[in-house]
């Protein structure tokens, strides 16, 4: 049975302590436990890279090894996948360029107009737990710490520590991320069919009829009054309706701020073609809540929703956006997933959606980091 | 110079500097079922075995702060476990009168299964949530296994770490004539 001393008892309560007391200070966000990560950083920086060449090749030599039947498999999936997209990218590109017309005329923050910079996933988490990328841009290009990083498919997290040329960037299924989003019921889709529907009142100098038919026939002028030389006036009412796939909108982009106008879209590229009218009264609101990581295992979930009456019942499949605003670290439209589960709760504190996010997180290669600091803390 | 090479905590560093390059580059990338295993974790708990609870304990400490510094993770928290790790391995080894190879392995690998297990629990009592979930069994079993199979090389690096000479380490522990 070991017998320890006083003076050893001591040295360990004091280590013990000493990690006590560096939690705390890190939690409360100290300054000084920031600046250490700073000064270990750039005396362990040389030895990192110095290791990352050494063992680069090691690495490839267990991916090729491990992931080569897996990564031919979904090379093939892949490309299926890339076939069937081209055509909806072209139409969608369109789509895109009338939104962020809107956008502008709006006043309304776009991504387009947001600088960004590409970077390189170097680095994978080191931890089971922690959930971050290391990857190959720092200060030197302009990143900073909080700015938003995002892929092609949606939000990868943001960085959480800039080095001069590296930063690590906290993924979005981290517990520590948490940032404010818009959820957006996906309006059923309809395969694409044109409707008109045409009201004809009658009124005559004796009697009143209204008749309501309803049928389909082609495409009438608007709206149109004839004045028939017996005295009866009949007005015709016509409304052309066409349905469209809507998955396509940004709707957490126009619905908030736009509302009571009719927004007409049309693909420019078409000359004369049909035209699609969107009456945003119609549109689902959007309703906003707290977007917040629960680590590998765990879906990522959005709390805190502010119920609007218009918007009723949130349903699975609902897109989740980021939301903006003058202190989030995000700017408003990033894609950030759809809504898997509904989880109610009782009492005030409402449903948690949880969220599949779009971007894969686990096999990320290039990313883009938006150069965005919100207002609040000195846009650039 | 070599005088202050020969100190403990010098060497710790320098133990601990590549030992870190490696976790973060190599084993961020090369996973065995999709974890990530723990050299930095089986280092300490070598030096509780090389050198009893206390410099198993202060090891640990350097160690999981050394870790701290490059995660997003709160600062002084794998310090505390990796500590507390070394610490009770150091205790286990003075409960043996001596230390084969094997028995190295298992307190080891034991104490590594029990150092990922509560690593979690303490970061959920501190407010960071998200840690535990059904993942953390396979966690737990592919790093305790693996520091095992680790043990082999890093309790002799442990005792170089810890300028141990061999006579030392022929002995009993310290504790024993306190």
């Amino acid at each position: 049975m070991p017998v320890y001393s006083v003076s050893r008892r001591r040295a360990i309560a004091l280590l013990a302590l000493t990690s006590i007391l560096l939690i705390t200070l890190d939690i409360q966000g100290n300054s000084v436990v920031r600046g250490l990560r700073g000064v270990f950083s750039t005396i362990f920086e040389p030895v990192q890279s110095s290791a990352r060449v050494i063992t680069r090749p090691l690495e490839n030599s267990w991916r090729g090894i491990t992931n080569y039947g897996e990564l031919e498999a979904e090379n093939q999936r892949l490309q299926d996948q890339l076939d069937q997209q081209e055509g909806a990218f072209i139409a969608a590109l369109a789509t895109a360029r009338d939104a962020q017309e809107l956008l502008a005329l709006n006043g309304i923050d776009n991504l387009a107009d947001i600088s960004s910079v590409t970077a390189q996933v170097i680095g994978g988490t080191p931890s089971n737990y922690s959930q971050t990328i290391e990857i190959n841009q720092g200060s030197d290009r302009g990143l900073r710490v909080g700015m938003p990083v995002v892929n092609a498919a949606g939000l990868v997290g943001r960085i959480t520590w800039v080095d001069n040329d590296r930063s690590l960037v906290l993924l979005a299924n981290d517990s520590l991320y948490a940032i404010p989003v818009q959820v957006v019921n996906q309006p059923n889709i309809v395969p694409a069919t044109t409707t008109t529907t045409t009201t004809t009142t009658s009124t005559t100098t004796t009697s009143t009829t209204t008749t309501s038919t309803t049928t389909t026939l082609p495409v009438v002028p608007p709206v149109s009054a004839v004045a028939d030389p017996n005295g009866i006036t009949t007005t015709t009412q016509s409304m052309t309706t066409t349905t469209v796939d809507l998955s396509t909108v940004d709707f957490g982009a126009l619905a908030p701020t736009t509302t009571g106008v009719i927004v007409t879209i049309a693909p420019g590229t078409t000359a004369g073609g049909p035209t699609t009218t969107l009456n945003l009264d119609d549109l689902p609101i959007a309703e906003t809540g707290i977007f917040r990581g629960r680590g590998i295992d765990n879906a990522p979930v959005v709390e805190f929703i502010d119920q609007n009456s218009r918007f009723g019942e949130v349903q699975v499949g609902a897109l989740v956006f980021t939301s903006g605003g003058s202190q989030s670290l995000a700017p408003r439209g990033i894609v950030v997933g759809r809504v898997i589960k509904i989880v109610e709760r009782t009492g005030t504190s409402g449903a948690v959606l949880e969220v599949r996010l779009t971007a894969k997180l686990t096999s990320l290669n290039f990313v883009r980091v938006l150069l965005y600091q919100p207002v609040a803390t000195g846009a650039p | 110079m070599i005088d202050f090479v020969n100190k403990p905590v010098a060497r710790l560093i320098l133990v601990g500097l590549p030992a870190l390059a490696l976790q973060t580059t190599f084993f961020a990338e090369v996973k065995i079922f999709g974890v990530v295993l723990q050299i930095m974790l089986a280092l300490s708990i070598a030096a509780g075995l090389a050198g009893g609870s206390e410099n198993g304990a202060l090891a640990g400490f350097v160690f999981g702060l050394m870790f701290d510094l490059v995660l997003t993770s709160p600062l002084g928290l794998s310090a505390l476990v990796y500590g507390a790790a070394g610490w009770g391995a150091g205790y286990l080894h003075s409960r043996a009168l001596e230390n084969p190879k094997w028995l190295n392995a298992l307190v080891v690998g034991l104490m590594s299964g029990l150092a990922t297990f509560v690593l979690p629990i303490v970061a959920n009592w501190i407010g960071v949530e998200g840690w535990l979930s059904s993942r953390l069994t396979k966690v737990t079993i592919v790093v305790s296994l693996s520091n095992a199979l680790f043990s082999f090389l890093v309790v002799p690096v442990a005792r170089w770490s810890l300028a141990i000479r061999r006579n030392q380490r022929l002995a009993p522990p310290a504790e024993v004539f306190l």
